[in-house]
């Protein structure tokens, strides 16, 4: 059931997930296709996300904008103060203190800034670390990637036991899960693109602006809707990396089904998975914690499709 | 009885059935024939493969040895029609003889080549001496319909001008591959047109010295309103003639299985029909496919599915929709709450061809109503069977020797 809405403002609008935002043209949304999706979002009891590109959206855009409860995603380049969420593509700028941060990074960088993500996790709410590179992940990186999150696992601990509670996408959600909790593009949360039409996901937009599963006149006919739900995913239907992004983009990148994760999502997601279940395990032998919380149990697979196949 | 004590006839389960890796070698698209009800879509005479593409595949093959752990291999030819390319296959497989050989590989032991063809070249000296050469390690089944008009309604020439039908061009063979292969089997397709001579057409192969009738419908959706009933009539035929003239004892026909025709358990039997993905394909381009069905030759309305190429290897990743795929997963609510549905087989390439979007797991449903007609024919045939083998006294003894079926699809 759909219960999100996120509609990208402008062409250029940041990008806050895995996709490049391939065009470089501004190119707001009309006012009017604005207007239907904020009526149909209210009608349809829809969460919206408003995506904003790098520049100050005209004033008749923000009062629109305003008529519905709603949150904002904002590039950091917008220095917009009441941003919801901030997004910074690599490591040049450091996320507004007290609030979200989303940052874009790749593996290799990422690894190089353990430090500044641990000292940004001591001043934001909660930060999303979104890897651009996963398709191109290999087992070879597995070793780094797992010290880089065990490391980065002993610096959430102390923050954790001074009292502090960040959260960080990659090592704290699936602590805090107690079932599958993914993007859910497709199932639960629908994208309007500037051209009035809908997709599954702004990747999708950026990929193809002719695969639009519906538009604001006709409504939203997603087709073959089923793969997108958790039940028609047979690999991740029997994983337990709560945390993954399950990104269907990627996904049907790298294996050409929405509904069939490639090797690379898995490994990384499970190697956060091991990650997380070394530090609640560290957490809790300083005290309670999450009582209610199950323990996340040793397993001895990456790949859940290796499981499967066995 | 038969020959092997039972009093009937089953189907043959393919040579190592279920253990052993399926590799085709789509060494041409070109055929001498235009059959109607051909899925291959995109034949031409273009695309026919080279040495070196060949090579590069069994190398590839060969020296990834860990990723192809089944105990034995079928090396699969198909074209078009894969005589055509008969001096090729020659060295393809004198190739893969001592390639085996030299790297010791687990498949030297173990390993099989199989054709399926028009039968219009089998006689020529190259193919014999080919059949000749390999004999030991061959499956060869030609594919004859039935009935001349049968036959000829589909199986027609390719070219310009009056249909002319290829009957005449292929049962000249039939004796000199049944001397060959005593037990070779035939495959016959059903599509809309064909239903009057069904029951005409196994009767006349089994009159031909052919035991083994693999027949199926097409898959595709070229059904007419009144299909299915024409379709049981023709199977309840077929039926009586078979238990009339005894033809159950040495005589199989795949339409008939004990086991079809009743639900699935949701859990214990959810495992996918194809197996798409566990086979493999290379064509001409040197591309790697799931089965041959996702060349683009085969496809009427989707891009292939290329999971790799000779050079750069297998994309696991691609593999994996086709590894993890089960029965629910693509199966719409009115087929798993079937109360006849074991037995209602699909093809992975027809369901992702037919599909609304680019998938595999949306299960085409176009051969509902003929399974079902199936369904209700097969009863029939199995209450007659059983009483008639009841009456004679021979019922018990076809319990203790209870057949395992076989339905060969594709």
């Amino acid at each position: 059931m759909l219960q999100y809405m996120i509609i990208l403002l402008d062409d250029t609008s940041t990008s806050f997930c895995h996709y490049e935002v391939n065009k470089t043209e501004r190119h707001l949304i009309s006012l009017d296709d604005l207007r239907a999706g904020i009526r149909l979002a209210m009608i349809e009891n829809l969460n919206v996300q408003m995506v904003y590109p790098d520049y100050e959206l005209p004033q008749e855009y923000k009062e629109l904008i305003n008529t519905i409860d709603h949150s904002d995603i904002v590039p950091i380049a917008l220095n917009h103060n009441d941003a919801d969420v901030v997004v910074t593509d690599g490591w040049n700028s450091t996320p507004p203190a007290g609030g979200v941060a989303v940052i874009r990074t790749t593996l290799a960088e990422l690894l190089q800034h353990g430090e500044d993500v641990s000292k940004w996790l001591a001043t934001v709410t909660r930060l999303n670390i979104v890897i651009t590179d996963v398709a191109s992940f290999t087992d070879d990186d597995q070793k780094a990637y797992s010290n880089f999150l065990n490391l980065l696992g002993e610096n959430i601990d102390k923050l954790y036991v001074n009292g502090a509670s960040p959260q960080l996408n990659l090592l704290t959600d699936r602590m805090m899960l107690s079932a599958m909790n993914n993007c859910g593009a497709g199932d639960t949360c629908i994208t309007l693109a500037p051209n009035g039409k809908f997709y599954v996901c702004p990747a999708f937009y950026y990929e193809n602006p002719d695969e639009s599963v519906g538009d604001l006149e006709n409504g939203i006919n997603i087709p073959n809707k089923q793969l997108y739900k958790l039940d028609y995913a047979p690999l991740c239907r029997q994983c337990d990396a709560w945390h993954c992004k399950r990104c269907v983009w990627l996904n049907r990148q790298l294996t050409l089904e929405v509904n069939t994760p490639g090797r690379e999502q898995c490994v990384m997601s499970h190697l956060e998975r091991n990650a997380s279940r070394q530090l609640l395990t560290s957490i809790r032998q300083k005290g309670t914690f999450l009582p209610d919380k199950p323990e996340i149990t040793e397993i001895d697979y990456l790949d859940p499709f290796d499981k499967i196949k066995n | 009885m038969n020959e092997d004590n039972k009093p009937f006839k089953e189907n043959d389960p393919g040579w190592q059935g279920g253990v052993a890796k399926n590799i085709t070698f789509i060494v041409t698209k070109d055929c001498q024939l235009a059959c109607k009800y051909c899925y291959l879509v995109g034949k031409n005479e273009k695309e026919r493969m080279s040495w070196e593409t060949a090579k590069a595949a069994i190398d590839y093959i060969l020296g990834h040895e860990a990723d192809f752990p089944e105990a034995s291999v079928v090396w699969d030819f198909i074209g078009g029609e894969p005589f055509l390319e008969i001096e090729l296959i020659d060295k393809i497989c004198d190739y893969l003889k001592t390639e085996m050989f030299r790297l010791r590989h687990h498949w030297f032991d173990s390993y099989r080549f199989s054709f399926s063809t028009n039968g219009i070249n089998y006689h020529t000296d190259k193919v014999q001496d080919f059949i000749k050469k390999n004999h030991t390690h061959l499956s060869i089944g030609i594919t004859i319909d039935g009935t001349r008009r049968k036959h000829d309604l589909n199986r027609i020439w390719k070219g310009d001008g009056p249909e002319r039908g290829s009957y005449d061009d292929v049962v000249r063979n039939i004796p000199l591959w049944l001397e060959q292969f005593p037990g070779g089997g035939t495959k016959v397709t059903i599509s809309s047109a064909d239903i009057p001579y069904i029951c005409e057409s196994v009767l006349h192969l089994y009159s031909l010295g052919i035991h083994e009738v693999n027949i199926n419908c097409v898959f595709e959706d070229v059904w007419s309103e009144g299909d299915d009933k024409r379709f049981e009539d023709q199977l309840m035929q077929l039926a009586d003639a078979i238990i009339d003239g005894g033809y159950y004892q040495d005589y199989a026909c795949s339409f008939f299985s004990e086991h079809i025709g009743k639900p699935l358990d949701p859990e214990l039997e959810n495992q996918n029909w194809c197996g798409a993905g566990k086979m493999l394909s290379v064509d001409a381009a040197g591309n790697f496919y799931p089965c041959t069905r996702f060349a683009a030759y085969s496809l009427r309305e989707k891009r292939p599915i290329i999971i790799g190429n000779v050079r750069d290897g297998i994309d696991k990743n691609k593999l994996r929709p086709f590894l993890t795929l089960d029965r629910l997963t693509q199966s719409p609510r009115e087929c798993i709450d079937c109360e006849v549905a074991s037995g209602c087989a699909w093809c992975q390439g027809e369901n992702y061809d037919a599909a609304a979007t680019p998938t595999v797991y949306q299960r085409a449903t176009a051969i509902c109503l003929m399974h079902k007609a199936r369904v209700r024919a097969n009863n029939y045939y199995w209450n007659r069977l059983f009483r008639k083998l009841e009456l004679e006294g021979e019922r018990e003894q076809w319990e203790k020797n209870k057949p395992e079926s076989n339905d060969v699809i594709c």
